[in-house]
This record gives structure tokens, sequence and C-alpha cells, in this order.
């Protein structure tokens, strides 16, 4: 069986002349978290955005090296963007629900699909919704907009809409940090649920966050992987000083 | 407290009561405009008008010929027809000006490379403050000829071009740059992350702008408009030059002849006493009285519209 979902090889990215990743080299495992920590501007979240090739929108953004999806280098000349992106579905950090109502919300994905039948619809967006554990809460108003729900509502709306898609993998970027402690702890335990379907590669903050729902851990700085190891190994007993450094709160 | 600090105060109050009078003397004006075209504007149906007798405020509102009988020997107007015009061609420039407008706006804002957007947005800026004349002759040099032609092709006869249709061109035209404009902004205010939300998950450019980016603008897009239909309904010169000037209607063929509220008052305006001379005023009041309500509506229906953007 096919364990590995992505496999990143001597990755570079740059922003115009200013190299923001440094020979990267990572593997995610299927139906794992990974969590990517480290201090603010040290690649993570380029780094997420690689793997969804979210970085195209950026205009002097270039990489080398090879990302593989599966078997796929993602980066080849005339690889479909828009299938990547059916696969491998994206929470961003601030919850950004479309203007519309809740149930066109979860939709949205799959129409662009060209999946137009109501039945089979209906059928998905009830499925994604329960997934995201947001279904009770708004069963009895999904023709009203997104935008009268909570914020922490607002996100699992978002990862709702994500898994409407039946992705092979999500990728959040850094979920909760504009969250309060309660709706932060319902998107954890969320995390903690999807993995069993869903391979989840998250970028975080908060240490304990990471020690809390990953698996995995990678600490980045400066635009390189310090470390990558088994969460625990990484929060008990890291190979690196400055790992250790960082996660005992020494600096960042 | 010294000389300085009073001094200052002075200054203060002295440059405060320059900036009140300014307000009292734009703001009296106003008044007056409104006070001087109310009181012409209904002299015809409070005086005897030289022996004619009072005009009939109803026959006024509904009726459908401008002038029954001959001018300064009749009292019998009515502009019934007239509004139903104005409201027709607002319409029809808003079905024209409209789609099209906001396509532009979408292909600068979204689609465009940023030096030919820079460039078509100095070029949409530039059409907006052209006056309205230009339009006018434009109008009759090229949209009267245009209709015209347009008209024969369907075997119908026009009057020289002057028709709804010209009128509906020359105001979309003119209504264009506005609409466009406006639309552009509302477009390019849209969050990015909403753009963002929709691309991750797998919707085309094409899909995120239609779907997403449009539906956000559309407060933006409603309040363009409104700014549009204002300037329709407001727009006298270029349009009394291709109206054709309908002497009654309702006109309603695209190649029929017309008339609007505004073309209505400036025609012969200054070759006339008397009752037709104040009626142009009652007019008037019509129109500021239409353009208040559509604005209400309109406002009242964006607001609805809009409601789903409000957190």
């Amino acid at each position: 069986m096919d364990k590995q979902v992505f496999n990143i090889m001597n990755l570079d990215l740059y922003y115009g002349k200013f190299q923001a990743l440094k020979n990267i080299n990572l593997i995610i495992e299927k139906n794992k978290v990974t969590a990517l920590i480290g201090p603010s501007g040290c690649g993570k979240s380029t780094f997420l955005r690689v793997l969804n090739r979210m970085n195209d929108l950026i205009d002097d953004c270039h990489i080398s090296g090879e990302v593989y999806f599966h078997q796929e280098d993602i980066y080849r000349e005339k690889f479909d963007v828009i299938d990547l992106r059916t696969r491998v579905g994206m929470v961003f950090q601030k919850p950004n629900p479309f203007p519309m109502n809740i149930y066109d919300n979860v939709a949205y994905g799959p129409r662009c699909q060209g999946i137009k039948d109501k039945d089979e619809l209906d059928k998905i967006v009830d499925n994604a919704l329960k997934s995201a554990a947001l279904y009770d809460e708004v069963s009895n108003r999904l023709k009203e907009s997104a935008l009268s729900l909570s914020g922490g509502q607002q996100q699992r709306l978002c990862i709702a809409r994500a898994i409407a898609m039946e992705p092979e993998v999500i990728l959040m970027d850094e979920p909760t940090s504009a969250l309060d402690p309660i709706a932060t702890l319902k998107i954890e335990e969320l995390i903690n649920d999807l993995k069993e379907k869903y391979t989840i590669i998250i970028v975080t903050h908060s240490m304990q966050q990471a020690a809390r729902i990953s698996d995995n851990t990678a600490f980045f700085l400066t635009g390189e992987i310090v470390e990558m190891d088994l969460t625990n190994k990484i929060f008990t007993t890291p190979k690196n000083q400055k790992t250790e450094d960082y996660i005992t709160g020494r600096f960042g | 407290m010294n000389t300085s600090t009073r001094r200052k105060k002075r200054v203060d109050q002295l440059i405060r009561s320059v900036f009140l009078v300014a307000t009292l003397l734009s703001a009296s004006f106003i008044i007056i405009i409104v006070i001087f075209i109310v009181i012409k504007g209904i002299t015809p149906f409070i005086t005897n008008n030289d022996g004619l007798g009072v005009v009939n405020v109803w026959t006024f509102l509904t009726g459908t010929v401008w002038l029954k009988g001959t001018a300064f020997q009749s009292n019998l107007y009515s502009i019934g027809f007239i509004i139903l015009n104005t409201l027709y061609i607002a319409f029809l420039t808003l079905l024209l000006s409209l789609p099209v407008g906001v396509l532009t706006a979408l292909f600068i804002a979204k689609i465009a490379p940023k030096k030919l957007a820079e460039f078509l947005r100095t070029i949409v800026e530039l059409l907006a403050s052209i006056p309205s004349i230009v339009y006018g002759l434009f109008g009759i040099g090229i949209i009267l000829t245009f209709v015209y032609n347009l008209s024969s092709v369907f075997g119908i006869q026009s009057k020289g071009g002057n028709s709804v249709l010209a009128t509906v061109l020359v105001l979309a035209l003119m209504t264009l740059p506005t609409i466009t404009a406006i639309s552009e902004v509302a477009i390019r205010s849209v969050r990015k992350d909403i753009e963002e939300g929709s691309l991750a998950l797998g919707a085309t450019r094409t899909q995120t702008n239609f779907k997403v980016v449009l539906t956000s603008a559309k407060s933006g897009i409603f309040a363009a408009a409104i700014l549009g239909i204002g300037r329709s309904l407001g727009e006298a010169t270029a349009v009394s030059l291709v109206a054709g000037n309908a002497k009654s209607g309702p006109n309603l063929g695209l190649f029929d002849i017309t008339t609007t509220l505004t073309s209505t008052m400036l025609q012969g305006l200054k070759e006339t006493t008397g009752v037709d001379y104040d009626i142009r005023f009652s007019v008037g009041i019509v129109l500021m009285i239409v353009i208040l309500i559509t604005n209400f509506i309109l406002n009242a229906v964006k607001k609805r519209v809009g409601n789903v953007n409000v957190k």
C-alpha cells in the first residue's frame, strides 16, 4: 500500500530574489496529522501552499526541486492544478466563508465540478456538515447566510466545504489562530476524528496544539527544516539544540 | 493664558465662522433653487393662467398628449406618457450598460495584465469626465446615422434616427464609464482570501470570478447601477439631441421618436412665456420626485440584496 502521500525532494522556493524555502526534503504519511511549527516568517505557510500550488497566484514566485503527490510531480508542465486542488483541500487562517447561504457554501465545490443533481448535493452537504461536527447546529437553517455564524462555526463550515470535495489531504493554515479557546478545542477534536479518513497537514503557532493533535512534527527555521520526527520525540527528546530552544520557549 | 494661545483661539473661531458661512451659503442656494422651481412649477395649477384656466393636476400626471390644442390657447398639458418614457428609457439603458459595465470592470480588475488594467482604468476615468454635450454631438453624428440605417434594414422609416434606441444608446455610452469605474472599485475590494478559498476548492478562475467575486461585490455593483440610473434620468442635453421630441405617447417601439422629462423641459424653453413656460417647471418638480422615489426604492432593494454581506 502506498503510505506516502507527498514526497518533497530538494525543494527551493523564491519570491523574486528572496529565497523563502531552502532544500526541503520531507515525506508526508497517509492518515497522519503532520504539524509544521516554527517562528513567524520561517516559511511554513509558504511550504503548505506549495502542496496545492496556491503559490501560483503570486507573480514572482518560482520553485525548483520535485514535489510528488503519490507518484506524480505536481510541478511538471501541463499538470492539472484544478484536479490537484480537488484532491488536496485547504482551510485558511481566517474563516473565509463565501457570502452565500450555508448550503451553497458547502455545495460550492461539488457544483464547480459539475454536480447538479439536487439529491446528490443534499447528501454531500449533509455528510460534510456531519463530518465537520456542524450539522446539529445548522441543520435547521441551511438557507441562512454563512456570515451569520460565529467565527468557530464559520471555520468548521470552511472545513465542511473542503470535506465536501472528498479530498485525500486537508491543508490547514493556522486554522484556530483567529478563534477563542472553546472553538479551538472543537476544531482540535474534529481534526482528531478526521485523520481516520484524511491526511492532515497543519501549520500552527501553538506548541501545545502541535503536541496535542499531531503524529509527526516538522520544525521550520528561516526556510529550512531543522528537524522532522514523531511528535512525541520532538517534544521530549529533540535531537537539535535549536529545536529544543524553540519548544522550550527560549526564542521565537 | 498667554497672548499666543489667545490669538490661536481667536484665529480658530474666525476660521470656524468662515466655514459656517460657506456652508450656509451653499445650503441656502439649494433651498432657493428648490423653492424657485416649486413656486414656478405650481403656478399653472393654482392661477388662472392669463384666462386659460387652471391646469388639472390629474390630467397633467396621467395624460398621453403633451398639449391638446395650440400653445397659448390651451391649458391641456399632460406628461403621463413622458414619465413612462423616462422610466422605460432609464430601464433599457441600465439593461445595456450594467452587464457591459460590470464585465468590463471584471476584466480590468481581475483579468487584464497590470499595465493594460492601469491604461483601461485611465480611459474609463477620462470617459466619465467628458461633458454630455460631446456625447450628444457623437449621438447626432454617429448614432443617429447608425440607428437610421438599422431601421431601414427592418423596413421601418425612423425620423432620421431620432428614436428610443438612439436615446438609449447615447445614455448607455454616458453611464457606462460611471458604472464601470464604481463596479471596478467594488470588485477590487473583494477580500482576497475569499477568492483563494474558491480557487483552493478546485474552482477555475472563471467560476471564481462569476460565482464568488461578483456575489461579494454585488452591493457595490448595485450602487453603481443606482448612480447610472440617476444619470440617465437626469441627463438633458444629449437626450434632447437624439430623442426626437415626441408630442404624444407612450413611445415604446425602439425606432419610435420619444421624449423624456428632461428633454421636454429643454424643448423651446427660450421661446415661450406664460403657462407654456411655467409648465416646464412643473415637469421639473415631477422629475425631482421621480428621481427621489427611484433612489428610495433602489436603496431599499440594495439593502436587501446587500444584507448577505453584513455580519
